[in-house]
């Protein structure tokens, strides 16, 4: 990880084949990861490497907000494209990163790591973001499809069994008995959630326990609101 | 299609109740049905006061020059992205990759009402692009990706799946 000597030509250009195709450093917001690898570099970048450039020039902008953006501020190593040995003054990130050589064989499963670490820091700063407005509660409306094992189940009851289902966030609705087939109904019925407290894995394992009239459950539709 | 995404927009400024709209014409243009008897027509128009009823002037521009920005990208959109030919696509993403070459947003550093309005517009053409093609056009499919995930502005279009490794990596600069 990490971009290489950022004072260096060569680490500058390294930094401006990452962010060819990325807005920032880390995630799809400006974080504390572009302030890090902002204040590394030793002045704008040459107008050749032109995505260098762009992203320096927009990370400027946020100047007076650099203490407010979100995440945490990481060693230089730990930014940038896999497989690049990193010569930040970090002792520990040196000898973590001994090994980048040898990884290039394996570079999907770096990929894994640095794209589930991604997410993570985008997870994060959207949050953070989220948490400013704290009255938002998010709800989804989900139809889910019941289906009976046969046309002798008796499809009131199954109604009334999934109905029996009570958990804090979910909130019953409409439903109807959708033909499918050889006499055969399936329940269509919709719900609300709030998405924090219930989600539809939950739902269908408390649906399929009833096992005497329910042979299995879908997702017909999911909605947010 | 420009229902749908005056929905979204509505969605993405925050607007609790949503508004009711009708189309006139054969290219169904929108229309908001308000006060006026004959209702506002046009999609700019009508994302235009969203954003004043929002009460987020900041997404039409902070400054007359962005101001200016916002509202010429609102306007290509109208005039010539929707309803535009195969051989016109190319155009387009051509001059949109080299404009987005030094710039994050489409107008100034922050996100604007021309983003989202550009987003839904070439939707239908970036979710069709190969991967090569996607690559040609890197700019234009950086500020795509960062766009579609902009807390609030993805709604009622799938997500365009953008791969991080690039493929072929010569064919730019």
């Amino acid at each position: 990880m990490g971009f290489g000597d950022l004072k260096s030509p060569s680490g500058v250009k390294v930094l401006n084949d990452f962010l060819a195709d990325r807005s920032y450093i880390e995630g799809y917001v400006p974080s504390q990861a572009d302030v890090a690898v902002f204040d590394a570099l030793s002045g704008a970048p040459s107008a050749d490497l032109c995505h260098a450039l762009r992203w320096y020039n927009h990370i400027k902008s946020y100047q007076k907000e650099k203490g407010s953006l979100p995440g945490v501020k990481k060693a230089l190593g730990q930014y940038g494209p896999a497989g690049v040995e990193d010569t930040t003054s970090a002792g520990g990130d040196a000898a973590a990163d001994e090994d980048d050589d040898d990884m290039d064989l394996f570079g999907s499963d770096e990929e894994d790591e640095e794209t589930a670490r991604i997410k993570e820091e985008r997870l994060a700063a959207y949050n953070a973001k989220k948490s400013k407005k704290p009255a938002l509660i998010a709800k989804s409306s989900i139809l889910l499809d019941v289906k009976p094992w046969d046309d002798e189940t008796d499809m009131a009851k199954l109604e009334e069994c999934v109905r029996t289902i009570q958990m804090d966030g979910l909130l019953w609705g409409q439903s109807k008995l959708v033909p499918v087939g050889y006499g055969i109904k399936k329940l269509q019925i919709a719900c609300v959630v709030e998405d924090d407290k219930v989600g539809t894995d939950i739902l269908e394992e408390q649906i399929t326990a009833f096992e005497d009239f329910v042979q299995s459950v879908d997702v017909a539709a999911f909605n947010k609101i | 299609m420009a229902l749908r995404e005056l929905s979204s927009l509505e969605k993405f400024l925050g607007l609790k109740k949503p508004n009711k709209y009708s189309t006139q014409g054969d290219r169904k243009v929108p229309v908001l049905q308000s006060n006026s008897a004959a209702g506002l027509v046009g999609l700019v128009t009508i994302a235009t006061h969203l954003a004043q009823e929002a009460k987020r002037p900041d997404l039409l521009g902070k400054n007359a020059e962005e101001r200016a920005v916002v509202q010429q990208w609102l306007e290509y959109r109208v005039a010539r992205l929707d309803g535009c030919t195969k051989e016109d696509i190319k155009i387009i993403l051509k001059d949109l990759n080299t404009y987005l070459e030094d710039k994050v947003y489409l107008a100034g550093n922050h996100i604007s009402l021309a983003d989202p309005l550009l987003y839904y517009g070439l939707h239908h053409i970036i979710v069709e692009l190969a991967v090569q093609e996607k690559e040609k056009y890197l700019n234009v499919t950086r500020w795509f990706d960062h766009v579609q995930h902009y807390p609030g502005v993805r709604h009622h279009l799938p997500p365009v799946v953008v791969l991080r490794n690039r493929v072929y990596t010569s064919g730019h600069h």
